[in-house]
């Protein structure tokens, strides 16, 4: 029996490695569930996706559905999705527009920010019944930067700012690259599931080690990967030519954390000077026409190639998109990809990204598809007890201080990121107990 | 483009002076090709604009405002296949076995003068990979202009019934 003490927590993460039941057991999933999703800061929308009152998306924080809506105010609302009185989802559709909200069941109806409006039959109601304390449950806490929407679902903890902290600069990194200073996610979204846990999906954001490896299909003889942006001629170098050698400059990468496991790996090389097409051409130039020759030109120098808010949030920075990670079971993991447009970006630039994100991260893409494949392997493999424990400590010892970002960082090609996620889940697993 | 727009269903006309049979035909074709894994063969029916589009929404306008699960020009189907190829594709470790079965074929357009055609018929493909077996069911669209014997493709929109769905890694087109 697993009670979910902290000393019972703090002995499955050694230095290095972690034990197989983290991936594996259901009760530890349903604490990670509680502590972690229950807890953290996550995603629950951004603004563009809901521009007019009474717009909604649902999805889930965890596996809690909730509605993300626009309420009268203009403000964006997080409720939870079930009716107050019975319990049934009130918002069946994927999206949509509604005045009000009401539950199939009893014809229990709601205003956009969860106040109950109206009960049918009213006159049967108990005398003790107030309908005050009936609405839909609010995210107890909201926090926006940028028309990002973070929810947490404890009243009390780190702040959003807190948790945000450095990792602000990603978010602008993003959205400054849209001539208008914002951007968009109504391209709609790939989705896709995997038999594994989450952690495996998180873990492999920041990982640049297994790149030459496992996606060794989407490279050509010349070591190149397929080119993946608007107006490049060629794609990144991975291994040398004519061996099987990691390329000097995949190996050049790093990655920084910081804390709360979020972290960052650097940009992948690739020949900026040469990188033209009409679409991208004109991007530049649409972008230049806002923030300047000089300012457009720093914007377009990559910094980042993927960020990672902990524990499921991630910001692509080559295909541009943003990744929700849903855990469902210990082995079973959906994942969501939004496409990234740049508001006042030409219409090409932005169908050119939302293009390729088709061949880069869609269930059918050229490259996930084989990290999925990882992952199911994963999950299969820990069956084994061969020995309990999961290494990740390539580069250990060899961390260092960066001053200019004020991170922690090593080589991409070591597992200091997996170490520093491991952290944040003995944090926020043992604060808990 | 007005290649990708899909009409609605019309009610038949009791004789088509055109010979449905030679349709059917290419499209068993067609789907037998993606089942033999002649995925080059494949590929050469598509004219060199051709596309293969499957909507990731239900009446998807187009694929270039939105994300889509295929939208592969010639370029991107070519690069697909080399993958395809590729020794160390792990998501085809071992390959998927597919059946394409299409039925309920109409001819919803002809242009017997130009050779253009718009042919649309439901499908259905069993993929089985690893002990697990799942099925892809839609309406496909196929644009085709005759070519000698046989024809080409200018469109192949596949409609999935679970477009919008979350799927599990696919590799094969379908």
């Amino acid at each position: 029996m697993f009670d979910g003490t902290a000393d019972e927590i703090s002995k499955l993460i050694e230095p290095g490695r972690v034990h197989r039941r983290v991936y594996t057991d259901s009760d530890i999933f349903e604490l990670e569930m509680d502590r972690i999703f229950g807890c953290a800061w996550i995603f629950a929308g951004h603004t563009s996706q809901i521009p007019n009152i009474g717009d909604y998306v649902t999805s889930d924080i965890g596996r809690q559905p909730i509605i993300f809506i626009r309420h009268k105010d203009g403000t964006p609302q997080v409720l939870l999705n079930r009716c107050a009185h019975r319990g049934p989802k009130v918002c069946n559709e994927p999206c949509g527009n509604l005045k009000s909200l009401t539950c199939l069941y009893h014809g229990w109806s709601y205003d956009t920010d969860g106040t109950l409006l109206d009960v049918s039959m009213p006159e049967g109601a108990a005398q003790h019944f107030k309908k005050s304390e009936f609405g839909l449950a609010k995210a107890p806490r909201m926090g926006e930067y940028r028309g990002f929407v973070f929810v947490s679902m404890a009243r009390k903890g780190i702040s959003f700012d807190e948790f945000l902290g450095p990792m602000k600069a990603n978010i602008d990194d993003l959205v400054d690259r849209a001539p208008d200073g914002e951007i968009s996610l109504d391209a709609g979204m790939h989705r896709y599931f995997f038999r594994g846990n989450w952690k495996l999906q998180v873990e492999n954001v920041l990982d640049s080690y297994h790149v030459p490896y496992s996606h060794a299909s989407t490279v050509n003889k010349k070591g190149e990967q397929f080119s993946r942006r608007e107006g490049d001629k060629e794609g990144a170098q991975v291994v040398e030519e004519k061996t099987t050698k990691t390329a000097d400059a995949w190996k050049g990468r790093r990655s920084f954390v910081v804390d709360f496991g979020h972290g960052w790996t650097s940009n992948t090389e690739l020949n900026e000077k040469a990188r033209s097409s009409p679409a991208y051409d004109a991007y530049k130039v649409a972008l230049a026409d806002k923030v300047g020759k000089s300012r457009m030109e720093e914007i377009l120098t990559p910094e980042f190639h993927n960020s990672l808010l902990y524990p499921n949030c991630s910001i692509m920075g080559l295909n541009i998109h943003i990744r929700l990670i849903r855990p469902i079971a210990p082995d079973l993991t959906e994942v969501t990809v939004y496409p990234v447009k740049l508001n006042g970006a030409p219409d090409e630039m932005n169908s050119a990204n939302i293009r390729l994100l088709n061949v880069t991260h869609s269930a059918t893409s050229f490259v996930q598809t084989d990290d999925l494949e990882s992952f199911r392997r994963t999950q299969a493999g820990l069956r084994s007890n061969q020995s309990d424990w999961i290494d990740f400590s390539r580069g250990m010892g060899e961390e260092e201080a960066d001053p200019y970002y004020n991170a922690t960082r090593e080589s991409a090609m070591h597992e200091m990121a997996i170490r520093a996620q491991y952290q944040a889940w003995l944090h926020y697993m043992c604060e808990a107990a | 483009m007005d290649s990708l727009v899909i009409p609605a269903a019309t009610k038949p006309k009791q004789k088509q002076n055109i010979n449905r049979e030679e349709f059917e035909l290419f499209l068993i074709y067609e789907g037998r090709l993606l089942d033999d894994r002649e995925f080059e063969k494949w590929m050469d029916l598509y004219t060199d604009d051709g596309v293969y589009w499957v909507p990731s929404t239900d009446g998807q306008p187009d694929p270039y405002n939105e994300a889509s699960l295929f939208f592969d020009d010639k370029q991107l189907m070519k690069t697909r296949i080399e993958r395809l190829r590729h020794p160390r594709i792990h998501i085809q470790t071992p390959p998927s076995r597919t059946n394409h079965v299409i039925s309920n074929v109409i001819v919803e357009e002809a242009d017997d003068d130009k050779g253009t055609y718009l042919i649309s018929s439901s499908l259905l493909m069993g993929e089985y990979r690893l002990d697990v077996q799942r099925f892809f069911i839609g309406r496909q669209f196929h644009r085709i202009t005759r070519d000698g014997n046989s024809f080409r493709i200018s469109l192949k929109r596949v409609n999935l019934i679970n477009c919008d769905t979350a799927f599990e890694a696919m590799a094969v087109p379908i």
